[in-house]
């Protein structure tokens, strides 16, 4: 018999055995394949360990957990990461032979490394430190020299300190293995092994930061926050990452009032340990010095409590005068449930009618196909990374959900296989194929026509595990309906064929969810010349949604205009009335990410809150202090109606109002989330493509990696990674206009006429011209539907 | 030239290479001929089964039962692999063979293909190694020429491609699995097993690494029979001929091709012509740098896999290498150490800064600043390096130290208790 046979007999015989091993005379049954170190992790069994990592898995390079097997197939010192868990199998960890190895791996670790940890970042949370002491290594007996080396420059987020590296190799395993990046990796032998780049240079991976988490030592730190605080001064809360749907757990950590710096939290399922750079690196927003951190008048500082009176005031006047439809109260997809509840309840409170949840109404449309017709097939980015076959419609991951494109790597890393059908020269960080294709076309492909759509239907046919993921801004919700029509028919009982929709904002879904169908689009609210009153919490139509000088020119027609926000907007500086709120770090709330999945955040810190950490001294902050006025804006809504109620009274009821939300009662930060409950699916709607005006391409807006989305403008730190705007296209194209790869153009669109530089891009579909939107083109927003420009030559550079 | 049956070197003549004309009048390809014509792959298998050919690359590991894991019969792709990264000091067997005749190497690889049904050959070769190479280069060329190699080979519908690749010049990818990783073109560490490359090898898929020498007495043992193969062995559980590479203190330092099971003495008297300078014998590393030592009462010792593991060593590549009274084996360990650490690939600790622990004490007992205590943590090294590592180089870099501690631990003791070297003037 040859060994694959016999491989093919055990694995035949592996059906859901749970054996039981005794480790420490304590016995534990696990799921076959687990090791014998998870197995006494199960057990609150602590065996050292470096290399091993729960994503990352494990290698046996450090051979610091080593345990000694008494029954087994293999008896003696083992390492606990590598060995499956047999039945009847008999481990001690405190032997003396594991313990004295174990002793001596700490040593051998210990030799080069430098005695600096009163001045490493590390300090406080250091794996080595706790490692060191467990592994039992204290007094240090070689006396030879200690290797050093010259440190690279890795660019203004990742510090490093080469003289600390244990090699455990963790920092590789992230960065090339799980995270796909190729500009650093192992170099060098014996122990001069040395990780980084081949040269000097910023980290081109968007998931650099999470060399930071992942080093067990103080070799990578986070150079944005080197030397500003000690880990236990830090005050530290599970939170989650406000910068796309994705909806990430993070912990933040921040101190004296200021947001320092952003690790990532542990959800299995969503993102498992890692974040991506634009969550860890762009929480600039939080402490920023156009911050608005006082309530006004007009130009006159008022306090809180008299801003919230006046407003009261003025909005009973404003419907005693001009009835219901005077006062338009606006949510936001970047506002937690709880906000966008309230901004309801508010409404009812004063008899005005239903407020706008989200400002962008056609990316509200398609967040509401999410939220209804997508909800009883929707995967988790877990499921993602184990899936053999992902289809991706319409979303450049990096741009709209960085850990979307993780989790693709992943099914990939294990066999499985992703297609891309985008307009954009979309890059993942692992092997795919790529369809470039039209906006107009994708929608005709997912209509089930032509070669293509034959190919894309056996393709999800085959598949064990098949995947849609759909991109609202690119898609709509025209697109949408057929991603679901697509899902329904490639399904069947024994094998569904999940979707997994990219949405805007953190809470797209959640507000998607709440809202009602009476609410109706915020412009034609506005041009009915009803609203007197427009109250915009934690929103700016004129950044975040399409048709600004529509808007703009609305705004003039107002009598009042109120802000609640935490953003140095536009619109806060027109306010008539503002009033500072809190971003996610200073309140405790929740989002619903796009799989549909309750995130709950907690309180990091607390503006203008006193300061007393541990034994420290305490540090005593008056509430009077200069930029303690911002509140929640739930909280300030609750004042606002005079009913505050504590945050699970307040779920309670939500919940008996909405009960998809029921797992909303029970839900804690830090957790994975449970998901909300299945809607019945509406009506289809009758969906008509628009045609193109002859003579016009397809205008692409696609948010920028960096800068796309609103947090990342306010985020100085974020600043080395953007790009100088300009119009990609595909060389075809250019060649048929006449222009050259720099020549300047002018692209006349729905939105004004730009004049920028024009970019060669091959990998992009033809008949398009592709536009990121950032801080240079606030009028160019994402998921405004099917638009079309002119483009033409635009004269010399200056 | 000894008065053994001479197989791999029977058609070796100092200073010239022998190519497919030599090779050819010599016999060369009749026992290709043949199988192809009247064996099916298991029963060469299985005569190599019989044969109890050891593997010639260092670890003796029966070259029949390796093969025995082999999904031979499994379609797809599969590998064979000749790994020539033959790098341990003491150890050149593999070079003299294929300088003085490569198409031993390539009919044996076309019989092992053959018989194990892999499709793709490679030969990884150690980048000194530029001379053989090109011979390889060349010999290949000829027997792709002849019809030996390529499509349907001698009619029998087997196709076998083979191809030289270049090692990188580390020690390790003389490990098999980091071999694998490099000639994939990825960093060479060794890799994790199981799987073992039988299962996912070359490029994920079944692959067979085997030495040279190994591989070079295939088709002997087709054209000759197991018994007579086995029979030319002078201890009975051993088998065949092996290359001796002899260097050190002794008057002649050449490789010779002798009978698995001879003695020390032999190896010495005879073949090494005794001790140069008319000095005593000390001590000698029997199988490559890797091996613990053998001193004057192994003299009589039989060279083989099983009597050396009786006395504590190793018969390893059988790469001699013989130390005269003079000599100071510490000075001697530190110097293998020195080398194995330096060619730690750096991926597990106890070889990455193990053997660095190791090396210092070593260099301090050199230095004459050793002290007792600095003995009790070498034999607590040893105790916790051997065995313990990620792949077999820190196993074998503490051959040498486990040879010095069982053999000369008084010598270790005079350094501490003079403060210096004894043997150094």
């Amino acid at each position: 018999m040859t060994t694959l046979s016999a491989d093919a007999v055990r694995s035949a015989s592996k059906k859901l055995t749970m054996p039981t091993l005794t480790i420490d005379n304590q016995t534990i049954s696990v799921p076959e394949g687990k090791t014998i170190l998870e197995a006494a992790e199960a057990l609150g069994i602590m065996v050292p360990h470096f290399c091993y990592h729960k994503e990352l898995g494990a290698v046996g390079a450090c051979r610091m957990c080593a345990v000694t097997v008494h029954t087994g197939p293999m008896p003696g010192l083992k390492m606990a990461c590598l060995i499956a868990v047999e039945e009847g199998m008999v481990v001690t960890t405190g032997d003396d032979a594991s313990a004295t190895f174990r002793e001596r791996v700490g040593e051998w670790l210990m030799l080069n490394h430098p005695h600096d940890c009163p001045v490493c970042d590390e300090g406080g949370e250091c794996q080595l430190q706790e490692m060191t002491i467990s592994s039992g290594h204290g007094i240090r007996r070689y006396q030879g020299g200690k290797g050093t080396y010259t440190n690279q420059d890795l660019g203004p987020f990742i510090a490093q300190e080469m003289n600390r590296c244990i090699q455990c190799y963790r920092c590789a395993r992230t960065y090339k293995d799980y995270c796909g990046g190729r500009d650093f990796g192992v170099m060098g032998s014996r122990n001069r092994v040395f990780f980084g780049r081949f040269k000097e240079g910023m980290l081109e991976s968007d998931f650099s930061g999470n060399l930071v988490d992942l080093c067990p030592t103080g070799v990578f730190t986070d150079r944005t926050f080197r030397f500003k605080s000690r880990a236990w001064d830090l005050e530290q809360a599970d939170s989650v990452c406000p910068h796309c749907g994705v909806g990430c757990a993070t912990v933040p950590g921040g101190r004296l009032r200021e947001l320092q710096r952003v690790q990532s939290g542990d959800n299995s399922l969503v993102n498992a340990t890692f974040i991506c750079d634009r969550g860890r690196f762009g929480s600039g927003y939080a402490n920023h010095p156009e911050r608005p951190r006082q309530a006004r008048q007009g130009d006159q500082p008022i306090s809180v409590g008299a801003a919230l009176t006046t407003l009261e005031t003025q909005i009973r006047a404003a419907i005693k005068h001009h009835g219901p439809e005077a006062v338009l109260l606006v949510g936001s997809d970047r506002a937690s449930l709880e906000t966008n509840w309230l901004l309801q309840r508010t409404a009812k409170h004063f008899g005005c009618r239903v407020p706008v949840l989200n400002a962008h109404h056609h990316r509200h449309q398609t967040a509401q196909m999410a939220a209804f017709d997508f909800s009883d097939q929707l995967a988790s980015l877990q499921d993602i990374r184990t899936s053999d076959l992902v289809l991706v419609c319409g979303v450049d991951p990096l741009a709209e959900a960085p850990l979307l494109a993780l989790a693709l790597r992943q099914a990939v890393r294990k066999g499985g296989r992703v297609v891309v059908y985008d307009p954009r020269p979309v890059e993942l960080p692992c092997d795919y194929d790529q369809v470039a294709i039209a906006p107009l076309a994708l929608q005709e492909l997912l209509a089930d026509s032509g070669a293509e759509g034959r190919h894309l239907r056996d393709l999800i046919g085959q598949a064990k595990a098949p995947i849609i993921v759909a991109g609202a801004d690119l898609l709509g919700p025209v697109g949408f309906q057929k991603v679901r029509k697509w899902a329904e028919k490639s399904s069947n009982a024994e094998r569904p064929c999940l979707m997994y929709p990219v949405l805007a904002g953190a809470n797209s879904f959640g507000t998607a969810l709440l809202s009602l169908p009476e609410q109706d689009d915020l412009l034609t609210r506005l041009d009915s010349g009803k609203v007197k009153m427009l109250i915009c919490v934690e929103t700016d139509p004129l950044l975040e949604a399409p048709d600004g000088e529509r808007f703009a020119a609305a705004l003039t027609r107002l009598e009042q205009l109120v802000v609640l926000d935490y953003l140095p907007t536009s619109l806060s500086t027109h306010a008539n009335l503002f009033v500072p709120t809190c971003p996610p770090v200073e309140d405790s709330g929740t989002f619903i990410n796009n799989e549909g999945r309750l995130r709950r955040f907690q309180q990091v810190i607390k503006p203008g809150q006193s300061l007393a950490v541990g034994e420290h001294p305490s540090r005593e902050f008056s509430l009077d202090t200069p930029g303690s006025d911002p509140q929640p804006a739930a909280l300030l809504l609750q004042r606002l109606i005079g009913r505050e109620l504590p945050l699970a009274e307040l779920h309670r009821q939500l919940v008996l109002e909405q009960p998809r939300l029921a797992a909303l009662t029970k839900l804690k930060a830090g957790e994975a989330g449970s998901r909300v409950t299945p809607a019945v699916a509406r009506p289809q709607f009758i969906d008509q493509l628009p045609e193109q005006p002859v003579q016009t391409l397809e205008l692409v807006v696609s948010p920028a990696r960096y800068g796309g989305d609103l947090f990342s403008r306010y985020a100085p730190k974020l600043e080395p990674r953007k790009r100088l705007p300009c119009f990609y296209l595909h060389p075809d194209e250019l060649q048929k206009h006449g222009l050259k790869d720099g020549d300047n153009a002018v692209v006349e669109t729905d939105f004004g006429s730009f004049r920028l530089s024009v970019c060669s891009q091959p990998g992009m579909a033809a008949g398009c011209v592709l536009v990121e939107s950032s801080a240079a083109f606030p009028q160019l927003i994402p998921g405004a539907g099917f638009s079309y420009c002119v483009i033409s030559p635009g004269g010399a550079n200056e | 030239m000894s008065q053994t049956t001479q197989l791999l070197f029977k058609n070796r003549v100092p200073g010239n290479t022998a190519f497919i004309k030599e090779f050819s009048a010599n016999g060369g390809y009749q026992g290709l001929k043949t199988a192809m014509q009247t064996m099916t792959p298991l029963e060469i298998r299985d005569l190599v089964k019989a044969s109890a050919l050891r593997g010639r690359g260092g670890a003796g590991f029966p070259t029949g039962v390796k093969w025995g894991f082999f999904p031979a019969d499994k379609p797809g792709i599969k590998y064979l692999v000749c790994n020539c990264d033959e790098m341990e000091p003491g150890t050149y067997k593999d070079g003299v063979l294929l300088q003085a005749d490569p198409h031993q190497l390539i009919e044996g690889m076309i019989l092992s293909a053959f018989a194990l049904q892999t499709q793709v050959g490679y030969i990884f070769i150690r980048y000194a190694y530029e001379k053989q190479a090109e011979n390889l280069r060349r010999a290949i060329a000829e027997a792709t020429q002849a019809g030996y190699l390529g499509k349907n080979i001698l009619g029998s519908g087997f196709d076998f491609e083979l191809h030289v690749h270049g090692s990188a010049g580390r020690y390790i990818l003389g490990e098999e699995t980091a071999l694998l990783n490099g000639l994939e073109g990825i960093r060479p560490n060794p890799r994790l097993k199981p799987p073992f490359p039988a299962v996912r090898g070359l490029f994920g898929q079944p692959t067979t690494v085997n030495n040279v020498e190994t591989l070079a007495n295939i088709p002997h043992i087709v054209t000759g029979g197991a018994q007579w193969f086995k029979d030319l062995a002078l201890t009975t559980d051993g088998s065949g001929t092996k290359l001796f590479g002899l260097s050190g203190h002794l008057n002649r330092t050449e490789c010779f091709e002798l009978p698995v099971g001879i003695s020390l003495r032999e190896v010495v008297e005879t073949y090494g012509q005794g001790m140069w300078k008319n000095k005593q014998f000390k001590a000698c590393l029997p199988g490559g740098a890797s091996t613990p030592y053998l001193t004057r009462e192994h003299m009589d010792v039989a060279l083989d896999f099983a009597s050396l593991e009786k006395v504590g060593s190793r018969f390893g590549t059988a790469g001699v290498t013989a130390f005269d009274e003079d000599t100071c084996m510490v000075a001697v360990t530190l110097n293998l150490i020195r080398f194995f650490a330096r060619e730690s690939c750096g991926w597990c600790t106890p070889c990455r800064d193990g053997l660095t622990m190791v090396r210092w004490i070593l260099e301090m007992f050199e230095s004459g600043k050793g002290t007792i205590e600095h003995l009790e943590m070498l034999k607590d090294q040893l105790k916790n390096i051997s065995g313990k590592s990620f792949c077999a180089l820190a196993e074998g870099a503490m051959g040498p130290v486990a040879g010095l501690l069982t053999h000369f631990e008084q010598e270790i003791v005079d350094h501490i208790e003079r403060g210096r070297c004894p043997f150094s003037k």
